[in-house]
């Protein structure tokens, strides 16, 4: 069953404005903990209804307020990651183009609850529209004094400005983030010291994902236990917005319970599969994630729910796969990505991924040689030892591959060939 | 202070100390490319991986990101960890040409070393290579992009440690590149340490391209003598030539790196024009022909006339050895001198430094680095002593503030306040500047003592000695002209200057000089006074290992070694007494003995031109004495014949500190400094880098970086005088005139045209050795072309 | 080169900034939208604006795909090739757009009028196969949906 919180608004082709907005009960979350709240009020609801970043590391965020410390120097930032570059993923501009008072609105709150005087949103230039959507109601809520000095007459000041970046994946990456808004190159940076304890510009910096900010109101206004209660069980928590696409019937972004089956995504949700295939694979959480088999098509699409499985939910960008992909095939593709957008900082990312795809793209044109796969796995493996997240990330598909695909590959390198006809036929004919 | 475990040795380390250090201290080499002591770790390259098998820390993690900790217990044999490893340097080598024949780092390139030591032998990857355009990076440094492993020390050095930024790191994922935005000069001057911090031949060293392999060489431990830090270096030879100097890690002076202008400073040792003949009126000898007529006429000399008919001069560019032989080749003979500086004024303000400067409160470089507040007046080190401006940066990158007060443009790789000032204003500025410094911990006072006097440096000291309290520990920092200006002024006891002997030629009094490795000819402030004392002596003698105008004019020329072929002890401006081994045995390089045809097909039974004396044994030579036989025996002599140098014996691989106490010998008054007159400018000519100093002018590489020749005015004077930013200007004073491009710059103080030295400028337009004022008329604007 | 009043409002917001370098994306973008792409000289103008080195400026300029570093045409394609568009037939739109314009990925057509660049996930993966014109989004895509898009800019006076 579709739950909305955060899509309940949901008009096809407009945003919320900000009247329907307040008339929604828009606002009034924060014009009451302004006014009458505590900034830590905010990080112990958000704990206690465990609330977990939606960003892809899935990091508690009532916990991450909580290490700025009260003493802590200021200015400090809060900021929105709209990157959104995993490939799969499009939930962060669904939810922008429904209500971005919304988003504006968990910003203030959370905000508050560190006492941050800056808000920022990094947004992929590939969302201008989003972006200027962003800024026209910053504006109009600044107008009306939702954003700016003395906000609700409380005496808290917060501002937010749009930081249109330059476009590359790493820049989603929390520190990498950092030094793109700080006009330096976007390689990510190592903690510790954490963004919360020296952030941007070595000040405390709050880091959170478009969705997650925009649960913070509903949160703030109906609690923790409501918020655990909208999962499907007591592991998980909340709803999540699942982006679904690939070989469906009606691909788009649906918030469902956090913990729904995978199946009851794909056949209730996005329409059931596309034309006459057959579920063969998905990608649970983007491109960063790995292959869910077949096996596992009534798997239950929660953080921890996954997390127990060996899996990641990542963004729950759900990719599905029929019987008429490759997989080798897709995962060339997604590792030519990865390859292409790593910072170059590292060795094991900036080399390897290279390496692996070109041993990958050999398998897949027929040239491929046994060997081959031992060498893929171990290096898969290696790159859990890279400079951040990214290289681990790519080759979680690798390593799913070898894991529940290796037959497919086999297939590649015994028969010399790629064994599917096609990639399907062109846009659009199957749905 | 944490104790861990490494492959089953404990250790105990400070806190803070990385675990990839921590095994350094064991004797275990973890493997490191990006990592390196002086930039720190940014664990970038991934090859430091070992496993933490215990405590803290789990599983494989990089050494050079994590702090020892107690209870770690770390092996470095792990197969998991090198596995990891082994693979790293597989994707390294995947974009690495295998040309290492070809290659100027091969042989020691510390790719091919862990390449090697990785156990990763055979190319799997089917996959081509990436390639990249290279660029010129102008005369020292050579860029070779294909041979990067993307370990980003050339960026982290230049930009982080050494502060220039022209040159960056560009791309992204595999086609990241380091170099300009455009092929040019690189601006930094220790553009040169690129070399030595490269692991592999990205940046190799330019003008020394294909001379050798690194075992080919001579390789012996060197201090540089091109400026008074004496930082200490790596001296390559081969074939009689030294081919190539780079940085030598020294814990109190220069730590791990050098300026370009000591890294290729030593093009002198071996040009052409070098003097390897002894000369007696224009005619060819043998060294040992010209040291024999030499003492024979000086014996005539002195016979004839007394001993007071016979002067002597010396040069803080000599080693101690040679300082200390003139010394004595007076005493023994009753001969004048030796002086070692051309006038009292010229030489105050370093002799003020010597006399105040302490075991209490000489500051080392080392020392530099940490303090919390600098202070620096009439010091310009980029330009004068350029590793302390590296040594100044890394004390402002962990938060000291930096206050400079002179009247010069600076051009320094850090933030500072610039109070800019004429000489006059100096003592004002100071006092009210030094109340900057009573807040700091470590406050460091620098004090140049070049374009000061006496007075500035006592001033400073005084500062010091006031900022002393219990919680605090305050420094004096003294530059000077020379390699031994300190070693000079330790030893200088006669009193007088060259000026005085001039004075003593004139009279008639002086018939006859010697003057040991000194560059009279540039440095004497009137030249046309010099020449014409010159001409009127019966004998002049020059020993030198330069061709300088001196030795083409003497009657009687002596080559002598230099610090290549003969060592030495030199001192450097804090007192600390380096020796330098010889880097090779000396003689005339085979590519020179053999007119290029190489190796020499005649046969010869010694070395040619081998038979050349130190000029401390050609100082022994003149009075008739044996020098010492070895060097030992030599530094023996020296301990026991001078009271100040008998610390020598404690010699140790940081050098040895001496301090002078009171003893040095100045007047006890020190110099007022004159006010410039109005409508008049002062002209200061200041040392410069590049093309200033006597020796590495000689560099051909090096005056490429030289520039053109300018004069540098406030931006005040030049509106006033009409004058624009790149006008040309001819300036007349006496009867020269000369003509420079104009600088314009801001700050620096008003009043004063700053003329750098420069191989194309050759004028001294001092005629008593004062402060130099130019009328506002005398400068005249030159319509261009 | 930049427009008085682009460059006065820029020169307001550096002026304003506690860190005037936050700003180097939007101004290379500046630059870019006046342009086409960023020139060495606009680089070296944005540099100065910004106080900061221009390898500085550079290094972040070559960093990003949508910083242009040569020039292009007047319209921008970026043909997403991540995986959910080349699963449904990115690769063989971007060979019908390259044969219909006769330019390989990374040219410019000869009258200046399209430059063809791969794109990474646009974000439009419910709409696959995308591609992006100057920075508006079209969705599933086919080749009659790419001529009609194309002949839209082709009736299109060249600004
Ligand atoms: C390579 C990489 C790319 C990322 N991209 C994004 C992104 O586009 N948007 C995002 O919100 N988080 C992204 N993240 C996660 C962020 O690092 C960070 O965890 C997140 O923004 C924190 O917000 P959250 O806790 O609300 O999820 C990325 C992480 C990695 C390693
Ligand atoms: S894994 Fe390394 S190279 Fe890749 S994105 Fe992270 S830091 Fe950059
Ligand atoms: S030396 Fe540790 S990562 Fe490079």
């Amino acid at each position: 069953m579709e739950t909305r919180v955060l899509l309940k608004n949901r008009k096809p082709d407009r945003i919320l404005d900000l009247d329907e907005y307040r008339a929604s009960g828009g606002y009034t979350a924060a014009e009451e903990m302004l006014q009458t709240g505590r900034p830590a009020d905010v990080q112990e609801v958000l704990e206690a209804a465990g609330l977990l970043g939606r960003g892809g590391a899935a990091f508690p965020m009532g916990v991450k307020l909580s290490t700025v410390a009260e003493d802590a120097p200021f200015p400090r930032y809060l900021v929105c990651n709209a990157d959104e570059m995993e490939p799969g993923t499009f939930k962060d501009r669904v939810l922008i183009h429904t209500s971005p008072h919304l988003l504006i609105e968990g910003m203030l709150l959370a905000a508050f609850s560190v006492r941050a005087e800056h808000g920022i949103i990094f947004i992929r230039p590939e969302y201008e529209n989003a972006a200027r959507i962003l800024e026209r109601e910053a504006a109009l809520a600044r107008e009306h004094g939702l954003l700016g000095k003395n906000i609700f007459s409380s005496g808290f000041n917060f501002d937010i400005v749009v930081h249109r970046s330059g476009g590359r994946y790493i820049c989603g990456e929390g520190t990498a983030l950092l030094n793109a808004l700080e006009g330096k190159r976007p390689n990510p940076r190592k903690p510790p010291p954490y963004p919360t304890v020296r952030g941007l510009w070595q000040l405390p910096t709050v880091v959170q994902n478009v969705e997650t900010l925009c649960f913070v109101p509903h949160v703030v206004q109906n609690g923790a236990e409501w918020f655990r209660n909208l999962a499907t069980g007591p592991d998980e928590a909340g709803t999540k917005i699942f982006s679904v696409s690939g070989r469906v019937r009606r691909p788009g972004c649906y918030e469902l319970p956090m913990g729904t089956a995978l199946s009851e995504i794909i056949e209730t949700h996005a329409g059931g599969m596309a034309g006459d295939g057959r579920f063969k694979a998905c990608l649970p959480g983007g491109a960063s994630t790995g292959y869910m088999p077949e096996s596992m098509y009534h798997q239950e699409m929660g953080y921890k729910g996954l997390s127990d499985a060996g899996f990641r939910l990542g963004t729950a960008a759900v990719m599905v796969f029929d019987h008429s992909a490759c997989l080798v095939g897709a995962t060339v593709n997604l590792l030519a990505f990865f390859a292409r957008e790593s910072c170059g900082w590292c060795t094991p990312c900036r080399e390897g991924l290279p390496y692996m795809h070109d041993l990958l793209r050999r398998i897949e044109n027929g040239q491929g040689r046994a060997e081959f796969v031992p060498m893929l796995r171990e290096m898969a493996g290696q790159m859990g030892l890279a400079y951040c997240a990214f290289a681990p990330g790519a080759a979680a598909p690798v390593e799913s591959l070898i894991t529940y695909f290796e037959d497919e590959l086999r297939e590649h390198i015994e028969t010399r060939r790629c064994p599917f006809e096609t990639r399907g036929p062109i846009a659009g004919a199957t749905k | 202070m944490p104790k861990l475990i490494i492959d089953n040795r404990e250790i105990e380390v400070p806190e803070g100390t990385k675990v990839i250090k921590a095994a350094e201290k064991l004797g275990i080499y973890i493997p490191r490319f990006c990592f390196h002591h002086a930039l720190g770790a940014v664990g970038a390259c991934r090859v430091c991986a070992v496993k933490f098998q215990e405590g803290p820390v789990d599983g494989v993690q990089m050494s050079c990101m994590i702090d020892a900790q107690d209870g770690m217990k770390v092996s470095t044999a792990d197969p998991e960890a090198a596995d990891f490893r082994r693979s790293v340097i597989e994707w390294l080598m995947l974009n690495h040409p295998h040309d290492c024949p070809v290659c100027d780092e091969g042989g020691h390139c510390l790719l091919q070393d862990l390449t090697v030591a990785g156990g990763h032998g055979i190319r799997r990857s089917k996959g081509r290579k990436r390639t990249y355009t290279d660029q010129y990076l102008g005369p020292l440094v050579y860029h070779e992009m294909n041979r990067c492993i993307q370990c980003y020390r050339c960026v982290r050095f230049y930009r982080e440690y050494s502060g220039y930024s022209d040159l960056g790191v560009t791309g992204i994922a595999g086609r990241v590149y380091f170099g300009r935005l455009r092929e040019g000069i690189l601006e930094s001057p220790f553009a040169g340490n690129l070399i030595d911090i490269c692991p592999t031949g990205v940046y190799t060293d330019r003008p020394s391209r294909y001379t050798g392999r690194r075992w080919d060489f001579e390789r012996t431990p060197g201090v540089c003598i091109h400026c008074s830090l004496g930082c200490r270096t790596t001296v390559s030879a081969r074939y009689r030539q030294v081919v190539r100097v780079e940085g030598r890690f020294s814990q109190q002076v220069n730590r791990d790196f050098i300026c370009d202008r000591g890294r290729y400073g030593f093009y002198y040792a071996d040009r052409p024009g070098r003097p390897r003949n002894g000369r007696i009126n224009g005619q060819t000898v043998s060294a040992q022909q010209a040291v024999e007529e030499a003492r024979d006429r000086l014996q005539r000399i002195t016979q004839e006339h007394g001993p007071e008919a016979v002067g002597i001069i010396g040069s803080a560019r000599s080693s101690l050895q040679t300082l200390s032989a003139l010394v004595h080749l007076c005493h023994t003979t009753g001969w004048q001198g030796p002086v070692f500086r051309n006038t009292w004024i010229a030489g105050a303000a370093a002799d003020a430094a010597v006399r105040a400067l302490s075991p209490e409160n000489a500051f080392s470089m080392r020392e530099i680095e940490t303090a919390d507040a600098i202070l620096a007046v009439g010091a310009d080190p980029v330009n004068e002593a350029p590793m302390l401006a590296l040594a100044m940066r890394q004390a402002q990158r962990t938060g000291a503030e930096i206050i400079a007060i002179d009247p010069r443009p600076l051009d320094w790789p850090f933030d500072f306040a610039h109070l800019a000032c004429r000489a006059e204003e100096m003592e004002e500025t100071l006092a009210s500047a030094a109340e900057r410094l009573s807040a700091s911990r470590r406050p460091v006072v620098i004090c140049g003592t070049e374009i000061t006097d006496d007075g500035i440096v006592m001033q400073a000291a005084d500062l010091v000695a006031g900022l002393r309290g219990s919680d605090k520990r305050a420094g004096l920092f003294c530059t000077m002209p020379q390699a031994n200006s300190f070693g000079a002024a330790l030893l200088d006891e006669s009193n007088a200057c060259a000026a005085d002997l001039a004075d003593r030629i004139e009279t008639g009094q002086i018939r006859a000089l010697a003057v040991f490795e000194s560059d009279l000819w540039h440095v004497f402030p009137d030249r046309s006074r010099l020449s014409t004392a010159l001409e009127k002596l019966d004998l002049l003698v020059s020993v030198d290992f330069l061709d300088t105008p001196l030795f083409e004019n003497a009657d009687i020329g002596i080559p002598s070694l230099t610090v290549f072929e003969a060592g030495g002890i030199y001192v450097n401006q804090e007192g600390r007494a380096q020796q330098v081994r010889p880097a090779h045995t000396g003689g005339l390089p085979i590519a020179a003995a053999g007119l290029g045809d190489h190796p020499p097909r005649s046969f010869s039974p010694d070395v040619p031109g081998r038979d050349m004396p130190a000029a401390w044994a050609a100082a022994f030579s003149l009075s008739g004495q044996a020098p010492p036989e070895t060097d030992a025996q030599m530094t023996a002599w020296m301990r026991d014949n001078f009271a100040v140098l008998a610390d020598l014996a404690h010699m140790e691989a940081d050098g040895v500190r001496l301090f002078a106490g009171r003893k040095v010998s100045i007047p006890d008054e020190a110099q007022i400094p004159e006010k410039k007159p109005d409508q008049f400018l002062e002209l200061l000519p200041a040392p410069t880098i590049f093309g200033g100093e006597p020796m590495s002018g000689h560099s051909q590489c090096l005056r490429e970086l030289a520039g053109l020749p300018a004069v540098w005015m406030a931006r005040a004077d030049a509106d006033r005088l009409g004058i624009a930013d790149d006008d040309r200007v001819s300036l007349g004073f006496e009867n020269i005139e000369v003509t420079l491009n104009v600088r314009i710059s801001d700050p620096m103080a008003q009043g004063v045209l700053v003329v750098y030295r420069h191989p194309d400028i050759d004028w001294q337009p001092a005629p008593d050795g004062k402060r130099i004022f130019i009328s506002e008329d005398q400068i005249r604007r030159i319509e261009k072309a | 080169m930049l427009a008085e009043q682009i460059r006065a409002e820029l020169e307001k917001q550096i002026a304003a900034a506690d860190h005037p370098q936050e700003l180097a994306v939007d101004v290379m973008l500046a630059f870019q939208e006046a342009a086409g792409y960023l020139s060495d000289t606009a680089l070296e103008a944005a540099a100065a604006m910004l106080k900061m080195h221009p390898v500085e400026i550079e290094e972040i300029a070559t960093f990003y795909t949508f910083i242009y570093r040569e020039p292009v045409g007047q319209n921008v394609i970026h043909i997403c090739d991540s995986v959910i568009c080349w699963l449904d037939g990115s690769e063989s739109l971007m060979d019908y757009i390259c044969r219909k314009l006769g330019i390989a990925p990374g040219q410019t057509t000869p009258d200046g009028g399209f430059t063809l660049l791969p794109a990474c996930c646009l974000g439009y993966c419910d709409r696959s196969p995308a591609m992006m014109i100057n920075r508006k989004v079209y969705g599933h895509l086919s080749r009659e949906r790419i001529d009609d898009i194309l002949a839209r800019f082709e009736h299109e006076e060249p600004a």
